[in-house]
Protein backbone atom coordinates (compact mmCIF):
# COMPACT_ATOMS: atom_id res chain seq x y z
CA UNK A 1 0.00 0.00 0.00
CA UNK A 2 1.99 3.24 -1.46
CA UNK A 3 1.74 5.73 1.26
CA UNK A 4 -1.09 8.47 -0.03
CA UNK A 5 -0.83 12.23 1.12
CA UNK A 6 -3.21 13.51 3.33
CA UNK A 7 -6.30 15.48 1.98
CA UNK A 8 -5.70 19.31 2.75
CA UNK A 9 -8.58 21.71 3.54
CA UNK A 10 -7.89 23.83 0.11
CA UNK A 11 -8.70 20.55 -1.62
CA UNK A 12 -12.41 20.41 -0.34
CA UNK A 13 -12.68 24.50 -0.91
CA UNK A 14 -11.54 23.99 -4.49
CA UNK A 15 -14.61 21.21 -5.31
CA UNK A 16 -16.89 23.55 -3.39
CA UNK A 17 -16.23 26.35 -5.55
CA UNK A 18 -16.06 24.94 -8.41
CA UNK A 19 -19.73 23.43 -7.80
CA UNK A 20 -20.67 26.49 -6.65
CA UNK A 21 -19.33 28.00 -10.17
CA UNK A 22 -21.15 25.47 -12.37
CA UNK A 23 -24.55 25.85 -10.76
CA UNK A 24 -23.79 30.16 -11.02
CA UNK A 25 -23.09 29.26 -14.96
CA UNK A 26 -25.67 26.91 -15.26
CA UNK A 27 -28.41 29.88 -13.04
CA UNK A 28 -27.66 32.69 -15.81
CA UNK A 29 -27.58 30.59 -18.84
CA UNK A 30 -30.58 28.18 -18.97
CA UNK A 31 -34.01 29.09 -19.61
CA UNK A 32 -36.10 26.21 -18.19
CA UNK A 33 -37.54 27.96 -14.75
CA UNK A 34 -37.26 24.26 -13.34
CA UNK A 35 -33.47 23.88 -13.96
CA UNK A 36 -33.03 27.75 -13.33
CA UNK A 37 -33.81 26.70 -10.10
CA UNK A 38 -32.22 22.97 -9.99
CA UNK A 39 -28.95 25.05 -10.43
CA UNK A 40 -29.97 26.94 -7.21
CA UNK A 41 -29.75 23.81 -5.19
CA UNK A 42 -26.12 22.99 -6.58
CA UNK A 43 -25.03 26.20 -5.46
CA UNK A 44 -26.18 25.40 -2.30
CA UNK A 45 -24.09 22.09 -2.70
CA UNK A 46 -20.85 23.76 -2.97
CA UNK A 47 -21.58 25.56 -0.24
CA UNK A 48 -22.77 23.14 1.97
CA UNK A 49 -19.22 21.18 0.97
CA UNK A 50 -17.24 24.25 2.11
CA UNK A 51 -18.76 24.89 4.97
CA UNK A 52 -18.49 21.17 6.13
CA UNK A 53 -14.57 20.96 5.56
CA UNK A 54 -14.32 24.89 8.16
CA UNK A 55 -16.15 22.92 10.28
CA UNK A 56 -13.69 19.87 10.31
CA UNK A 57 -10.84 22.41 9.74
CA UNK A 58 -11.74 24.26 12.93
CA UNK A 59 -12.81 21.05 15.22
CA UNK A 60 -16.08 21.87 16.10
CA UNK A 61 -19.31 21.62 15.06
CA UNK A 62 -20.81 25.19 13.79
CA UNK A 63 -19.97 23.92 10.25
CA UNK A 64 -22.23 20.55 10.14
CA UNK A 65 -25.04 22.91 11.91
CA UNK A 66 -25.22 25.61 9.58
CA UNK A 67 -25.33 22.70 6.69
CA UNK A 68 -28.15 21.59 8.41
CA UNK A 69 -29.94 24.75 8.61
CA UNK A 70 -29.01 25.28 4.99
CA UNK A 71 -30.39 22.34 4.09
CA UNK A 72 -33.54 23.12 6.02
CA UNK A 73 -34.04 26.55 4.02
CA UNK A 74 -33.28 24.73 0.74
CA UNK A 75 -35.83 22.19 0.97
CA UNK A 76 -38.54 25.15 1.98
CA UNK A 77 -37.21 27.41 -0.90
CA UNK A 78 -37.34 24.20 -3.11
CA UNK A 79 -40.81 23.86 -2.16
CA UNK A 80 -41.98 27.57 -2.70
CA UNK A 81 -40.11 27.83 -6.02
CA UNK A 82 -41.87 24.71 -7.24
CA UNK A 83 -45.13 26.12 -6.56
CA UNK A 84 -44.86 28.99 -8.13
CA UNK A 85 -43.40 27.00 -11.25
CA UNK A 86 -46.83 25.04 -11.15
CA UNK A 87 -48.39 28.72 -11.06
CA UNK A 88 -46.56 30.18 -13.47
CA UNK A 89 -47.28 26.73 -15.77
CA UNK A 90 -50.98 27.01 -15.62
CA UNK A 91 -50.82 30.67 -16.42
CA UNK A 92 -48.75 30.14 -19.72
CA UNK A 93 -48.01 26.77 -20.53
CA UNK A 94 -44.88 26.96 -20.61
CA UNK A 95 -41.55 26.65 -17.98
CA UNK A 96 -40.47 29.26 -20.29
CA UNK A 97 -38.28 31.98 -18.36
CA UNK A 98 -38.57 34.54 -21.56
CA UNK A 99 -42.28 33.64 -21.61
CA UNK A 100 -42.02 36.64 -18.94
CA UNK A 101 -39.93 39.23 -20.41
CA UNK A 102 -43.10 41.30 -20.12
CA UNK A 103 -42.34 41.72 -16.40
CA UNK A 104 -38.71 43.47 -17.27
CA UNK A 105 -38.94 47.12 -16.29
CA UNK B 1 -5.63 20.04 14.51
CA UNK B 2 -2.66 19.82 11.68
CA UNK B 3 -0.12 16.58 11.74
CA UNK B 4 3.04 17.40 11.41
CA UNK B 5 4.81 20.99 10.58
CA UNK B 6 4.74 20.88 6.29
CA UNK B 7 6.46 24.19 4.88
CA UNK B 8 5.70 23.16 1.13
CA UNK B 9 3.43 25.42 -0.65
CA UNK B 10 0.52 24.61 -1.97
CA UNK B 11 0.41 27.37 -4.37
CA UNK B 12 -0.38 26.88 -8.13
CA UNK B 13 1.01 29.52 -10.21
CA UNK B 14 -1.63 32.32 -11.19
CA UNK B 15 -1.06 32.45 -15.18
CA UNK B 16 -1.09 28.22 -14.72
CA UNK B 17 -4.43 28.87 -12.60
CA UNK B 18 -5.84 31.65 -15.65
CA UNK B 19 -5.01 29.46 -17.93
CA UNK B 20 -6.84 26.25 -16.86
CA UNK B 21 -9.79 28.81 -16.42
CA UNK B 22 -10.04 29.90 -20.10
CA UNK B 23 -9.64 26.58 -21.00
CA UNK B 24 -12.16 25.67 -18.80
CA UNK B 25 -14.76 28.65 -20.10
CA UNK B 26 -14.55 28.45 -23.82
CA UNK B 27 -15.37 24.22 -22.89
CA UNK B 28 -18.45 25.11 -21.15
CA UNK B 29 -19.12 27.54 -23.55
CA UNK B 30 -18.99 25.30 -26.36
CA UNK B 31 -20.99 22.91 -24.36
CA UNK B 32 -23.94 24.65 -23.11
CA UNK B 33 -26.82 23.82 -25.31
CA UNK B 34 -27.42 26.07 -27.99
CA UNK B 35 -29.14 26.84 -31.43
CA UNK B 36 -26.28 25.68 -33.92
CA UNK B 37 -24.04 23.44 -32.09
CA UNK B 38 -23.79 20.42 -33.58
CA UNK B 39 -23.41 17.31 -31.04
CA UNK B 40 -19.61 17.34 -31.76
CA UNK B 41 -19.08 20.97 -30.71
CA UNK B 42 -20.65 20.10 -27.53
CA UNK B 43 -18.72 16.99 -27.22
CA UNK B 44 -15.24 19.19 -27.67
CA UNK B 45 -16.64 21.77 -24.97
CA UNK B 46 -17.32 18.58 -22.86
CA UNK B 47 -13.60 17.50 -23.56
CA UNK B 48 -11.36 20.58 -23.12
CA UNK B 49 -13.72 20.57 -19.27
CA UNK B 50 -12.36 17.49 -18.69
CA UNK B 51 -9.35 18.44 -20.14
CA UNK B 52 -8.80 21.26 -17.60
CA UNK B 53 -9.72 19.34 -14.75
CA UNK B 54 -7.26 16.56 -14.95
CA UNK B 55 -4.86 19.42 -15.59
CA UNK B 56 -5.83 20.48 -12.21
CA UNK B 57 -6.09 16.85 -10.37
CA UNK B 58 -2.56 16.71 -11.77
CA UNK B 59 -0.98 19.80 -10.15
CA UNK B 60 -2.65 19.51 -7.13
CA UNK B 61 -1.49 15.74 -6.72
CA UNK B 62 1.85 17.14 -7.59
CA UNK B 63 1.87 19.71 -4.97
CA UNK B 64 0.40 17.93 -2.68
CA UNK B 65 2.48 18.12 0.90
CA UNK B 66 4.22 15.68 2.67
CA UNK B 67 2.58 14.60 5.52
CA UNK B 68 1.26 10.75 5.14
CA UNK B 69 -2.37 10.12 4.69
CA UNK B 70 -4.48 7.61 4.72
CA UNK B 71 -6.62 5.90 1.30
CA UNK B 72 -8.96 8.42 1.84
CA UNK B 73 -7.32 10.33 -0.43
CA UNK B 74 -8.08 8.05 -3.07
CA UNK B 75 -11.77 8.36 -2.16
CA UNK B 76 -11.83 12.05 -2.45
CA UNK B 77 -10.90 12.04 -6.01
CA UNK B 78 -12.97 9.85 -6.52
CA UNK B 79 -15.85 11.32 -5.29
CA UNK B 80 -14.41 14.98 -6.53
CA UNK B 81 -14.53 13.99 -9.60
CA UNK B 82 -17.77 12.15 -10.01
CA UNK B 83 -19.60 15.25 -8.15
CA UNK B 84 -17.79 17.91 -10.58
CA UNK B 85 -18.21 15.82 -14.01
CA UNK B 86 -22.31 14.98 -12.82
CA UNK B 87 -22.43 18.92 -12.09
CA UNK B 88 -21.56 19.97 -15.44
CA UNK B 89 -23.70 17.49 -17.16
CA UNK B 90 -26.52 18.90 -15.04
CA UNK B 91 -25.80 22.29 -16.63
CA UNK B 92 -24.99 20.88 -19.83
CA UNK B 93 -27.81 18.32 -20.81
CA UNK B 94 -30.81 19.43 -22.49
CA UNK B 95 -33.78 17.08 -20.96
CA UNK B 96 -34.46 18.35 -17.27
CA UNK B 97 -35.06 15.28 -16.50
CA UNK B 98 -31.44 13.95 -17.11
CA UNK B 99 -30.50 17.15 -15.08
CA UNK B 100 -32.57 15.85 -11.98
CA UNK B 101 -31.10 12.60 -12.60
CA UNK B 102 -27.80 13.98 -12.77
CA UNK B 103 -27.94 16.01 -9.56
CA UNK B 104 -29.06 12.99 -7.68
CA UNK B 105 -25.60 11.52 -8.32
CA UNK B 106 -23.97 14.85 -7.34
CA UNK B 107 -25.78 14.67 -4.32
CA UNK B 108 -24.74 11.24 -3.75
CA UNK B 109 -20.73 12.03 -4.08
CA UNK B 110 -21.40 15.14 -2.23
CA UNK B 111 -22.68 12.76 0.82
CA UNK B 112 -19.36 10.87 -0.24
CA UNK B 113 -17.77 13.68 0.61
CA UNK B 114 -19.24 14.69 3.65
CA UNK B 115 -18.50 10.76 4.70
CA UNK B 116 -14.93 11.54 4.30
CA UNK B 117 -15.13 14.83 6.33
CA UNK B 118 -16.44 13.00 9.63
CA UNK B 119 -20.13 14.57 9.05
CA UNK B 120 -21.88 10.63 8.58
CA UNK B 121 -25.72 12.58 9.70
CA UNK B 122 -24.68 15.01 7.36
CA UNK B 123 -24.26 12.78 4.39
CA UNK B 124 -27.18 10.03 5.45
CA UNK B 125 -29.81 13.79 6.06
CA UNK B 126 -27.96 15.02 2.46
CA UNK B 127 -29.12 11.78 0.42
CA UNK B 128 -32.68 11.42 2.29
CA UNK B 129 -33.53 15.20 1.83
CA UNK B 130 -32.11 16.48 -1.62
CA UNK B 131 -32.45 12.84 -3.56
CA UNK B 132 -35.20 11.44 -1.50
CA UNK B 133 -37.13 14.30 -1.70
CA UNK B 134 -36.59 17.64 -3.33
CA UNK B 135 -35.65 15.88 -6.32
CA UNK B 136 -38.18 13.73 -6.57
CA UNK B 137 -40.39 16.68 -6.11
CA UNK B 138 -38.55 18.07 -9.16
CA UNK B 139 -39.05 15.08 -10.54
CA UNK B 140 -42.59 15.52 -10.25
CA UNK B 141 -42.75 19.13 -11.57
CA UNK B 142 -40.73 18.27 -14.53
CA UNK B 143 -43.57 15.53 -15.51
CA UNK B 144 -46.32 18.11 -14.56
CA UNK B 145 -44.95 20.69 -16.44
CA UNK B 146 -44.28 18.77 -19.27
CA UNK B 147 -44.73 20.42 -22.43
CA UNK B 148 -46.65 18.33 -24.82
CA UNK B 149 -47.68 21.26 -27.58
CA UNK B 150 -44.13 20.74 -28.98
CA UNK B 151 -44.34 24.26 -30.26
CA UNK B 152 -40.92 25.91 -31.05
CA UNK B 153 -39.11 23.35 -32.36
CA UNK B 154 -35.11 23.91 -32.87
CA UNK B 155 -32.96 21.41 -32.94
CA UNK B 156 -33.42 17.86 -33.48
CA UNK B 157 -30.82 15.23 -31.92
CA UNK B 158 -28.80 13.11 -34.12
CA UNK B 159 -30.12 9.62 -34.55
CA UNK B 160 -33.88 11.15 -34.66
CA UNK B 161 -34.80 10.77 -30.85
CA UNK B 162 -37.82 12.72 -29.89
CA UNK B 163 -37.31 16.58 -30.27
CA UNK B 164 -36.56 19.07 -27.56
CA UNK B 165 -38.56 22.42 -27.28
CA UNK B 166 -36.53 25.20 -27.95
CA UNK B 167 -36.19 27.13 -24.52
CA UNK B 168 -34.52 23.79 -23.26
CA UNK B 169 -32.24 23.94 -26.44
CA UNK B 170 -30.66 26.86 -26.72
CA UNK B 171 -29.02 28.98 -23.60
CA UNK B 172 -29.23 32.49 -22.86
CA UNK B 173 -25.99 34.43 -22.93
CA UNK B 174 -23.84 31.65 -22.90
CA UNK B 175 -20.77 33.72 -23.28
CA UNK B 176 -21.27 36.39 -20.82
CA UNK B 177 -22.59 33.52 -18.28
CA UNK B 178 -19.09 31.16 -18.78
CA UNK B 179 -16.74 34.16 -18.34
CA UNK B 180 -18.53 35.90 -15.55
CA UNK B 181 -19.17 32.46 -13.69
CA UNK B 182 -14.95 31.32 -14.06
CA UNK B 183 -13.67 34.67 -13.60
CA UNK B 184 -15.14 34.15 -10.46
CA UNK B 185 -13.89 30.83 -9.92
CA UNK B 186 -10.44 32.10 -10.74
CA UNK B 187 -10.83 34.56 -7.81
CA UNK B 188 -11.70 32.39 -5.37
CA UNK B 189 -9.13 29.37 -6.61
CA UNK B 190 -6.52 32.47 -5.99
CA UNK B 191 -7.96 33.14 -2.86
CA UNK B 192 -7.94 29.50 -1.81
CA UNK B 193 -4.56 28.94 -2.66
CA UNK B 194 -3.51 32.51 -1.16
CA UNK B 195 -4.70 31.50 1.92
CA UNK B 196 -3.71 28.09 1.89
CA UNK B 197 0.27 29.08 1.38
CA UNK B 198 -0.14 31.37 4.37
CA UNK B 199 -0.92 28.85 6.83
CA UNK B 200 1.91 27.08 8.63
CA UNK B 201 1.50 24.25 8.96
CA UNK B 202 -0.73 23.13 6.52
CA UNK B 203 -4.69 23.41 6.92
CA UNK B 204 -5.59 19.35 7.43
CA UNK B 205 -8.97 18.25 7.82
CA UNK B 206 -8.98 16.00 10.76
CA UNK B 207 -11.28 14.81 13.07
CA UNK B 208 -11.60 16.40 15.71
CA UNK B 209 -10.97 15.35 20.06
CA UNK B 210 -14.72 15.63 20.36
CA UNK B 211 -15.37 13.41 17.76
CA UNK B 212 -12.63 10.79 18.94
CA UNK B 213 -14.43 10.40 21.94
CA UNK B 214 -18.14 10.36 21.25
CA UNK B 215 -18.87 9.73 17.84
CA UNK B 216 -19.74 12.39 15.76
CA UNK B 217 -23.54 12.50 15.87
CA UNK B 218 -23.28 13.01 19.57
CA UNK B 219 -21.51 15.77 19.18
CA UNK B 220 -23.26 17.13 16.35
CA UNK B 221 -26.40 16.89 18.76
CA UNK B 222 -24.84 18.22 21.58
CA UNK B 223 -23.94 21.56 20.19
CA UNK B 224 -27.11 22.06 18.30
CA UNK B 225 -29.25 21.50 21.13
CA UNK B 226 -26.46 23.67 23.53
CA UNK B 227 -25.38 26.55 21.49
CA UNK B 228 -28.45 26.94 18.43
CA UNK B 229 -31.98 25.94 19.95
CA UNK B 230 -33.28 29.21 18.92
CA UNK B 231 -32.29 28.65 15.22
CA UNK B 232 -33.75 25.17 15.62
CA UNK B 233 -36.97 26.38 16.76
CA UNK B 234 -36.68 29.14 13.92
CA UNK B 235 -36.44 26.72 10.99
CA UNK B 236 -38.85 24.72 11.85
CA UNK B 237 -41.22 27.55 11.80
CA UNK B 238 -39.83 28.42 8.49
CA UNK B 239 -40.86 24.75 7.45
CA UNK B 240 -44.18 25.38 8.59
CA UNK B 241 -44.58 28.47 6.67
CA UNK B 242 -43.17 27.04 3.47
CA UNK B 243 -45.53 24.15 3.36
CA UNK B 244 -48.39 26.40 4.01
CA UNK B 245 -47.24 29.15 1.49
CA UNK B 246 -46.52 26.16 -1.19
CA UNK B 247 -50.34 24.84 -0.81
CA UNK B 248 -51.52 27.60 -0.70
CA UNK B 249 -49.82 29.17 -3.88
CA UNK B 250 -50.35 26.33 -5.78
CA UNK B 251 -54.20 26.04 -5.12
CA UNK B 252 -57.09 25.08 -7.26
CA UNK B 253 -60.64 25.95 -6.36
CA UNK B 254 -62.75 23.34 -8.79
CA UNK B 255 -66.50 24.40 -9.10
CA UNK B 256 -69.26 21.86 -10.04
CA UNK B 257 -71.98 23.53 -12.07
CA UNK B 258 -75.45 21.78 -10.90
CA UNK B 259 -76.97 21.10 -14.80
CA UNK B 260 -73.87 18.93 -16.28
CA UNK B 261 -71.78 18.22 -13.66
CA UNK B 262 -68.90 20.68 -15.67
CA UNK B 263 -65.80 21.45 -13.56
CA UNK B 264 -64.90 24.72 -14.25
CA UNK B 265 -61.78 25.74 -12.59
CA UNK B 266 -61.14 29.06 -10.85
CA UNK B 267 -58.72 30.81 -10.27
CA UNK B 268 -58.12 31.77 -6.16
CA UNK B 269 -55.48 34.20 -6.21
CA UNK B 270 -57.01 36.29 -8.98
CA UNK B 271 -60.05 37.33 -7.39
CA UNK B 272 -60.03 39.40 -4.44
CA UNK B 273 -61.35 37.80 -1.02
CA UNK B 274 -62.68 41.36 0.00
CA UNK B 275 -64.67 43.76 -2.48
CA UNK B 276 -61.19 46.22 -2.48
CA UNK B 277 -62.80 49.73 -1.17
CA UNK B 278 -60.11 52.91 -0.95
CA UNK B 279 -61.81 53.58 2.61
CA UNK B 280 -59.45 51.89 5.12
CA UNK B 281 -62.44 51.12 7.91
CA UNK B 282 -64.38 49.50 5.30
CA UNK B 283 -63.06 46.16 6.24
CA UNK B 284 -64.25 45.40 9.77
CA UNK B 285 -61.57 44.91 12.02
CA UNK B 286 -63.31 41.59 13.89
CA UNK B 287 -64.19 39.60 10.66
CA UNK B 288 -67.47 39.19 9.14
CA UNK B 289 -68.68 36.06 10.48
CA UNK B 290 -67.43 34.58 14.04
CA UNK B 291 -69.64 34.81 17.00
CA UNK B 292 -67.59 37.63 19.01
CA UNK B 293 -67.66 39.79 15.59
CA UNK B 294 -71.74 39.39 15.69
CA UNK B 295 -72.07 40.08 19.22
CA UNK B 296 -70.35 43.41 18.56
CA UNK B 297 -72.41 44.26 15.79
CA UNK B 298 -75.42 43.64 17.60
CA UNK B 299 -74.00 45.67 20.79
CA UNK B 300 -72.90 48.79 17.84
CA UNK B 301 -76.33 48.27 16.38
CA UNK B 302 -77.94 48.32 19.85
CA UNK B 303 -76.14 51.38 20.49
CA UNK B 304 -77.57 53.65 17.97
Amino acid sequence: MPNFPQVALHHYLLVGAIMFVLGLIGFMTRRNLIIIFLCTELMLQGVAITLIAFGAYHGNMGGQVFTIFVLTIAAAEASLALGLIVLLYRARHNVDASAWRKLKG
Amino acid sequence: MPSGTDLSSPFVAPGLTVALCVLAAVGTMLALPGRTKTQSLRIAGGGMMALALVATMMLMIAGAGRAIGSVHYVYFWIFSVVAIVCSARVITHRQPVYSALYFVMTVFASAGLFVLMWAEFLAAALVIIYAGAILVTYTFVIMLAAESSGSGLVSRLAGGRAPVPEHDAVSREPIVASLTGFGVLGALIFVIFDRAKAIQPYGYVTKSPAVEQSGSIRDLATYLFSHQIVSMQIAGLILTLAMVGAIMIARKRVLLSDDEAEVIIADELTAPNTPVDDNPHSISVQGEAGPRSRKLQNEIASLD
